[in-house]
């Protein structure tokens, strides 16, 4: 790590302005978590998510050694296009992949650390056996189901914004019973 | 780093179920792509959500559900133990080791009923614990209970009985159903409660 954290913008002119290693180190360890992030969020598999990471960091720094990045301070926004196009690629070739992984054999992919922090499940069930009847329904169908569908909403015989509020509510109290800032 | 407009943790739930408008996404993800201590809240969602989705799949929880879950969860290759006792009737039951969701279907008529309580009681009717106010679809004509199929699996022979009831704004209470439970115990084990 840098001794001091520099702003974005300082970062894109020291990689822009040569072979700055431990410019670009900082660049990926900055960087690659909120990645994955944004790639779990749109492809839904860790591995696709590891894929996406070095894909757009390859993309950033090739464009940062390039001084393409006119505006350095803009970097995040940068990144989050590299992300987007790289999303539709990856997806596009997800099929094509697939049938590469049956031919050729899962270990050929690097393993993907685990980036999620640990959940007490016997703390979790004690706290959603603590909801409210609707929060428990709402909360555990839809995370089961990574829907928030109208159909729930019609099951529970409330508007979606009504479901929304249970929702919120539902996940707030979570938190706090779990022990984690709200 | 410190963030000068942290993310809400319900709206980052909301990005993560993919249930924001296009503009406030593309915003939180301009935020997300420069914030570490959002990121890391997110974090904290995602691996909520995925506790859910493992007590879900555990079938440990009590709550009532709906036939959609119980579709999804078949799909997905969940084996459901049902039991449909019709109102004022029983039905015998049991619970073995590759059932993964253990179900309660009870029938009532439901229209009218602004609030409905689900009681369950020992065999001598004798109230033990109360689901108050639980979703319920007036138009339908039953409720889907799932019963703890952790807590199932390790009961002796026994009888609960569920009643369904309503329950007006001054508290008054009118019987909905009532529906009897024989379990049986077909796993090893005792076949008794025990005493402490």
């Amino acid at each position: 790590m840098m001794e001091v954290e520099l702003d974005d913008a300082e970062l894109v002119r020291k990689i822009s302005s040569g072979t700055d290693r431990e410019a670009e180190t900082e660049l990926y360890r900055r960087m690659a978590p909120r990645i994955r992030l944004y790639g779990l969020r749109h492809l839904r598999n860790e591995q696709a998510a590891e894929d996406l990471t070095q894909q757009v960091l390859i993309t950033t720094l090739n464009a940062l050694r390039a001084c393409r990045l006119r505006e350095p301070e803009k970097l995040a926004s940068f990144v989050l296009g590299t992300c987007r196009m790289t999303a539709l690629d990856l997806r596009r070739t997800a099929h094509r992949k697939e049938r590469l992984l049956e031919q050729f054999g899962a270990e050929l992919t690097a393993p993907v650390q685990p980036i999620m922090p640990r959940v007490d499940y016997d703390k979790l069930r004690r706290c959603v056996q603590n909801l409210k009847e609707r929060e428990r329904t709402v909360v555990v169908m839809t995370f089961y189901d990574e829907r928030t569908s109208s159909d729930l909403a019609g099951f529970l015989d409330v508007s979606e914004a009504n479901l929304r509020m249970i929702r919120h509510r539902a996940i707030l109290r979570l938190r706090q019973c779990m022990g984690v800032a709200a | 780093m410190n963030c000068s407009s942290p993310i809400d943790a319900a709206v980052l739930a909301d990005y993560w179920l993919a249930a924001l408008a296009e503009s406030d996404e593309e915003a939180v993800e301009e935020h997300l792509l420069d914030c570490d201590p959002c990121s890391a809240r997110l974090r904290e969602i995602i691996a909520l959500a995925e506790g859910l989705r493992h007590l879900a799949r555990e079938g440990s929880l009590r709550m009532i559900v709906s036939d959609a879950f119980l579709r999804r969860a078949e799909e997905e290759g969940l084996r459901v133990r049902e039991y449909a006792p019709p109102p004022g009737g029983s039905v015998q039951c049991t619970v073995t080791t590759e059932d993964d969701l253990l179900i309660g279907r009870l029938a009532a008529d439901l229209i009218g009923a602004s609030r409905v309580d689900l009681c369950i009681c020992d065999e001598r009717g004798v109230e033990q614990h109360r689901m108050p106010d639980i979703p319920v679809h007036l138009g339908a004509n039953s409720v889907v209970f799932q019963e703890s199929i952790t807590y199932a699996k390790t009961l002796p022979d026994n009888r609960m009985i569920a009643r369904l009831v309503t329950v007006d704004e001054t508290g008054r209470e009118g019987l909905l159903g009532e529906y009897t439970f024989n379990h049986t115990r077909s796993l090893p084990g005792p076949g008794t409660w025990q005493s402490a």
